[in-house]
């Protein structure tokens, strides 16, 4: 047993500024904090974009996103005033100096401000490397400058526990000097070799070379479909394909300078250098570093089975539910799923440590270390949700009968019917019924043959779609065994039952069969499927306040909230 | 502990299902993941049922042995996934309303109520749990499992030879039953012992064995098809 700690009296009256919050663990944070913790100080809350529009961009994400449903109905009308006394929307930009703030506001903040939280980051695997640079590094050393120009704040950096990169095996709580293919790493000549990899390449896409090829591409293009090459209509083209040609070539230089290092991707890298550079300033800063594994959908907060729509699971139980079945998986290895409220319940106390000053230098927050789920038994379960699915709402007997038997495995990648070989076999098909037929068939055959033709080529196009995903997938669900220590959190014991993290209180089945794949269909699968989103219609319309009332609902409202939650 | 000092005994299989653990058993292997386990586990399964033909009046316990290698290497969540189906589904209809009926007489009668049954926990448990209202206790077979996957091996007592007559004495020790004034209804040659150890014994759809005994020792039969 740790140090006990209560997370409601290590956050009564503490002010907090939220960088990223809009995102899907910022969000569950947020709406856990205001609704659990109604004694907390004040909220800033900092989003992009200037005025008025971040304001009516709050008010539109309370009022559409079911994570804050449950505050509607208990507050009802009463909502706008219990997040207005205790929340602010602040305009900024993490990737700008000083996070983009107002003067005034940030010398506001600067004075009252205890903890910084800082989730920004872009989540995309292989990102532009500007825009990974801008936010996952700059905006980790921006928000590092802030804290270290307030009075009193300290900063937990929101990071990954991929940070981890090539690396196997049991993977500690800590930074390694060096990255996962063995090199020292010197944080600011590798932030200088990222900048210089994005001038080089800005300067490579500029060049004559360049410009010439696509010019003469263009004009190929435009002569095939027969329109008129007009110089501007040409010059347009060449612009457009230069900035597509320059956004492809930044993550091509990403991917290949993380490889480089033995990271497996652009995001992973640049996490793990935004760590870097913070652990550069030693004492300066007060520092925790929270990594999350793979967060999934909730398992009790702010209800069960919520996700943001896409996550990192959703494709690959996706894909268990189509014909293709062999998953590339190595049996026995884990996938580090966590539910996101267990992720905020853990970062509620890592932010409450660090503020006591009794904090771990590094937080993982996993399921590997101490509820295993191997990928195995996760495909297998996959499998079988679809099956209780597909036996009650298949489309069709075909999906009722035989697709809910058609069970996913965990497969070598190099598996005879892997998605690689059943595409060669697609494409020699196609290539046959368009072009191996002999001429004189019946024109009833003919044309049966240019449909059949049709159909596999856009089975082929999806194939490819699928193909690449598990290329993405491939070195978390085959190539790596990583179990990452989630052991800091043992540090401190929790006094509030609704607050504790509990990983090993999850049971896989009920929690993959009846939480998670129910909330994937209901929040993810309608995505992959290009069907609507489905949004929040709130009883009542939530507004920010700016002037709340001093004798208004929030001490009726905090009592209600507390006798609530208990 | 319940204050009731007197029990009524129910074999499942016959008397309250009318499909036993072969059926079980081959349908759980048709229903693996994989054509050729499918077809392997499927062959295993059906060949318990002619050593239930030759053996099963006698002693169950190796037919039950050889049916249940049908769920080697099946996946504690698999196995519990589709004992939920089977019994949703393919056990739907098939639970005998006369059987219901004799358990809700003898609840009424003040008897703690006994299943006793040759299948799986994972299917049982569910049966019980949705079809059979007012039971107080079920005895059934249980898997072995070895990192999450069934051996194959049913942990002892294996149900399904003479244990329940062995089981039902001790049973009644512990619950401070007086099987005197208890009740058993059973159908297989094996439920012999079970039956002859209470004061009011009850076969129901007997097999041969059984009836001819029933005969000899004056013992009620019942026969739901009658």
């Amino acid at each position: 047993m740790g140090i006990p700690i209560s997370i409601r009296e290590s956050y009564e009256g503490r002010h907090i500024l939220v960088a990223g919050g809009s995102g899907f663990v910022g969000k569950v944070w947020l709406a856990m904090v205001l609704e659990r913790i109604p004694d907390v100080g004040r909220i800033y809350l900092l989003l992009r974009g200037k005025g008025r529009g971040v304001k009516e961009r709050f008010e539109k994400f309370v009022n559409d996103n079911y994570v804050f449903a449950s505050m509607h109905d208990r507050f009802g009308e009463g909502l706008s005033e219990y997040i207005s006394s205790r929340l602010e929307v602040v305009a900024g930009d993490v990737s700008k100096p000083d996070l983009g703030l107002d003067p005034e506001v940030a010398e506001r903040m600067r004075g009252k401000v205890d903890l910084v939280i800082n989730f920004a980051g872009l989540v995309d695997f292989n990102p532009d490397l500007r825009d990974a640079v801008g936010t996952n590094v700059m905006g980790g050393v921006h928000v590092a400058d802030f804290v270290q120009s307030c009075e009193k704040a300290k900063l937990v950096h929101i990071s990954t526990c991929y940070v981890a990169g090539k690396r196997d095996g049991f993977i500690p709580e800590q930074v390694q000097p060096k990255s996962p293919s063995g090199e020292v790493i010197d944080a600011k000549a590798e932030l200088e070799r990222m900048h210089t990899i994005i001038r080089e390449t800005e300067e490579e896409n500029k060049s004559p070379e360049v410009e010439a090829h696509l010019h003469k591409d263009v004009i190929a293009r435009l002569a095939a479909r027969g329109a008129e090459p007009s110089e501007r209509r040409i010059l347009d083209m060449v612009s457009r394909l230069k900035r597509k040609r320059l956004r492809e070539m930044m993550a091509l230089a990403g991917t290949e300078r993380a490889k480089e290092l033995g990271w497996h991707n652009t995001y992973t890298y640049t996490k793990a250098m935004a760590e870097y550079l913070l652990l550069d300033r030693g004492d300066e800063l007060d520092l925790a570093i929270f990594r999350p594994a793979i967060v999934e959908s909730a398992v009790e907060y702010p209800f069960a089975g919520w996700n943001e729509g896409f996550n990192t699971s959703g494709p690959l139980v996706y894909l268990a539910k189509t014909w293709f079945r062999h998953i590339p998986a190595m049996p026995g290895n884990p996938l580090d799923v966590i539910p996101v409220d267990m992720v905020c319940k853990a970062l509620l106390l890592c932010g409450a440590a660090l503020m006591k000053g009794e904090h771990a230098p590094v937080y993982q927050c996993g399921s590997s270390d101490r509820n295993f789920l191997p990928i195995d038994r996760l495909t297998e379960l996959s499998a079988l949700g679809h099956r209780k699915w597909l036996r009650k709402n298949g489309e069709s007997a075909l999906h009722k009968v035989i697709l809910s038997r058609w069970d996913a495995l965990a497969a070598d990648p190099d598996h005879v019917l892997n998605i690689g070989n059943i595409r060669s076999v697609l494409k020699q098909v196609t290539r046959y019924l368009k072009h191996g037929l002999p001429e004189k068939i019946p024109s009833e055959l003919q044309e049966a043959a240019e449909k059949l033709a049709k159909n596999t080529e856009s089975s082929n196009k999806r194939l490819r779609q699928i193909e690449d995903v598990l290329d993405l997938f491939q070195p978390f669900t085959h190539d790596h065994y990583c179990v990452f220590e989630c052991r800091a959190v043992d540090r401190h014991s929790v006094a509030e039952d609704d607050l504790r993290f509990e990983v090993e209180s999850i049971e896989w089945r009920s929690y993959w069969l009846d939480v998670h794949m129910p909330g994937m269909r209901r929040w993810c699968f309608p995505a992959y499927e290009n069907k609507d989103k489905e949004i929040y219609d709130p009883p009542f319309q939530f507004s920010l306040i700016d002037e709340v009332p001093a004798t208004a609902a929030p001490a009726v409202a905090v009592a209600d909230a507390h006798e609530r939650t208990g | 502990m319940s204050d009731k000092n007197s029990a009524a005994f129910f074999r499942a299989e016959g008397v309250l299902i009318s499909r036993g653990v072969v059926h079980a058993a081959a349908w759980m292997a048709s229903q693996r993941a994989g054509l050729r386990e499918r077809t392997i586990r499927f062959g295993q399964a059906a060949l318990a049922a002619p050593l239930f033909g030759l053996l099963g009046q006698n002693d169950r316990s190796l037919g039950n042995r050889v049916a249940h290698l049908a769920y080697r290497d099946m996946t504690e969540d698999r196995i519990t996934v589709l004992a939920e189906e089977y019994v949703d589904d393919i056990l739907d209809g098939k639970i005998l309303d006369s059987g219901i009926e004799l358990i809700k007489k003898a609840r009424k009668e003040g008897h703690r109520i006994v299943v006793l049954s040759e299948g799986i926990s994972e299917i049982m448990e569910r049966v019980i749990e949705q079809h059979v209202r007012g039971v107080d206790d079920l005895v059934c077979n249980h898997l072995e499992y070895k990192d999450y996957k069934a051996t194959g091996k049913l942990l002892d007592p294996v149900i399904g030879g003479y244990e329940g007559g062995r089981f039902i004495r001790d049973y009644a020790e512990e619950h401070g039953i007086d099987l005197s004034r208890s009740v058993a209804y059973a159908g297989h040659g094996p439920d012999l012992l079970l039956l002859s150890s209470v004061g009011q014994p009850c076969v129901v759809n007997p097999d041969f064995t059984l009836r001819k005994a029933a005969k000899e020792a004056d013992w009620p039969v019942v026969d739901y098809s009658a």
